[in-house]
């Protein structure tokens, strides 16, 4: 089935470890979605190419281009602790959210969650993370003034 | 037979107001992202609704419109998702494009939202791509015809950056967006970029592309850059049009007989980098290649 298809593909593109699982052992596309053989071929062929890295480099990319943006000096401070709390993020919440600052506030709010249960920020990254989460606040409300 | 001159533009985004001030007569068209021209809450149960529009940004749009031409570009349709249009989406484009009087409107033929879940879009162009078969053509054409419907004018479907093409399908590309014009008249928006994406990347040969594309199809151009991650091209629009791109509009372009606008694209996240003088330098590019082309036409048709 094509919806099938296109949501395999889609997994695929999210989810790396996805992709190394059906390198190893393509026959669970087949547990996982309806497919015909045609389509299971072609997908086994796609997740094989070398450029479905590039895919799934890319998602990830346009996954961190609204935080980038918006929470710049937060993401420099995470320096490299961001890349690890990301994958918890998109495993958490694998549907990006269109509006960039809902998705912000979501990650911020997941942030916030990781810090009550003890994950530890230096005094100048929580400073950076509340004065921006603070504007994301200010432009998620003005964005639901209606014209 | 007199051809048009194709009109020269750039892809909106928050930077290109300060480049019209800059140099007005260099845009002559604008190409309008709508999804960039609301807030999406993705449920209509929102307070206020669904779309809220972002304050100031269609009176900043119909300023920059003044003695220029509009087009539509969008990128949440997702047309060839295997699921129903969002109906509410076409209605807020349809009422963009009758704010704005677009004169034609394009969608992307690349896969961007599936049932469960979608592929963000912000930048680097990662669409997924298209099984290029019947059932699919007839997905794609029922979506058209819904939005032909809506929008009452032009449409032109673009090809998207491909990393993984879909192997053994029943139609290449250029056969689907063929069969596209011959049964809707519904034209392509040619990204050359992407081709160069595709070639450079090893998975398809854009002189082969071109030379199967029907002619008569293209009714607009995207020109831009992009650079490499991961030991991969994108097309991340953040640079000026790689030479071999622009050889492959002045080899081809004089045979687009329906061609109304060249685009520039770049992100405004590369502005600095590009500068004012780099795009404006690029803009008098496009515009030599205008007239290029439309000289190139008239002679081909006088001999």
């Amino acid at each position: 089935m094509l919806v099938e298809f296109q949501q395999a593909l889609a997994d695929l593109v999210a989810g790396p470890e996805l992709c190394r699982q059906v390198r190893a052992n393509p026959i669970q596309l087949r547990e996982r979605y309806d497919l015909s053989q045609k389509e299971y071929e072609r997908l086994v062929a796609m997740a094989n190419h070398p450029a479905m890295e590039c895919n799934c480099m890319l998602y990830r990319a346009n996954r961190l281009a609204p935080l980038a943006m918006n929470l710049n000096e937060f993401c420099r401070a995470l320096g490299p602790r961001l890349g690890p709390l990301l994958s918890e993020y998109s495993v958490r919440y694998p549907n990006t959210n269109v509006h960039f600052y809902a998705e912000c506030d979501r990650f911020c709010q997941f942030i916030l969650g990781k810090l009550e249960e003890g994950y530890e920020l230096e005094p100048r990254a929580k400073e950076v993370f509340e004065e921006e989460f603070a504007r994301i606040k200010i432009g998620l409300a003005a964005s639901y003034s209606v014209l | 037979m007199h051809r048009m001159r194709a009109l020269v533009g750039l892809l909106n985004n928050p930077v290109v107001p300060s480049i019209i001030k800059y140099a007005p007569d260099l845009v002559e068209y604008v190409d309008v992202i709508p999804d960039r021209l609301w807030y999406d809450f993705e449920n209509e149960q929102a307070p206020g609704g669904r779309f809220h529009r972002v304050v100031g940004a269609i009176e900043e749009l119909k300023q920059c419109a003044t003695g220029r031409v509009l087009g539509g570009h969008g990128i949440g349709l997702s047309l060839p998702s295997a699921m129903p249009i969002d109906m509410a989406m076409v209605d807020e484009v349809a009422a963009l494009a009758a704010e704005l009087n677009f004169q034609w409107f394009s969608e992307h033929l690349s896969m961007f939202l599936v049932a469960h879940g979608s592929v963000p879009n912000s930048q680097a162009g990662l669409g997924l791509p298209v099984v290029y078969d019947e059932e699919s053509f007839q997905i794609v054409k029922s979506k058209l015809e819904i939005l032909k419907r809506a929008l009452g004018c032009d449409l032109l479907m673009e090809n998207g950056a491909v990393f993984t093409p879909v192997p053994d399908t029943e139609m290449t590309e250029p056969e689907f967006l063929n069969r596209l014009y011959s049964e809707l008249h519904c034209g392509t928006l040619l990204d050359l970029h992407n081709l160069y994406v595709g070639m450079v990347n090893g998975v398809l040969s854009p002189v082969e592309y071109l030379e199967h594309l029907n002619p008569e199809c293209v009714g607009e151009i995207h020109l831009a850059g992009g650079h490499e991650l991961g030991g991969f091209y994108t097309d991340s629009h953040s640079g000026v049009t790689p030479r071999e791109v622009m050889s492959w509009a002045s080899r081809f372009g004089s045979h687009f007989t329906n061609l109304k606008a060249i685009v520039f694209e770049f992100h405004e996240s590369y502005f600095e980098k590009l500068g004012l003088r780099g795009i404006t330098a690029e803009l008098e590019r496009i515009h030599e290649l205008a007239e290029a082309l439309t000289s190139g036409a008239q002679e081909a048709h006088a001999s």
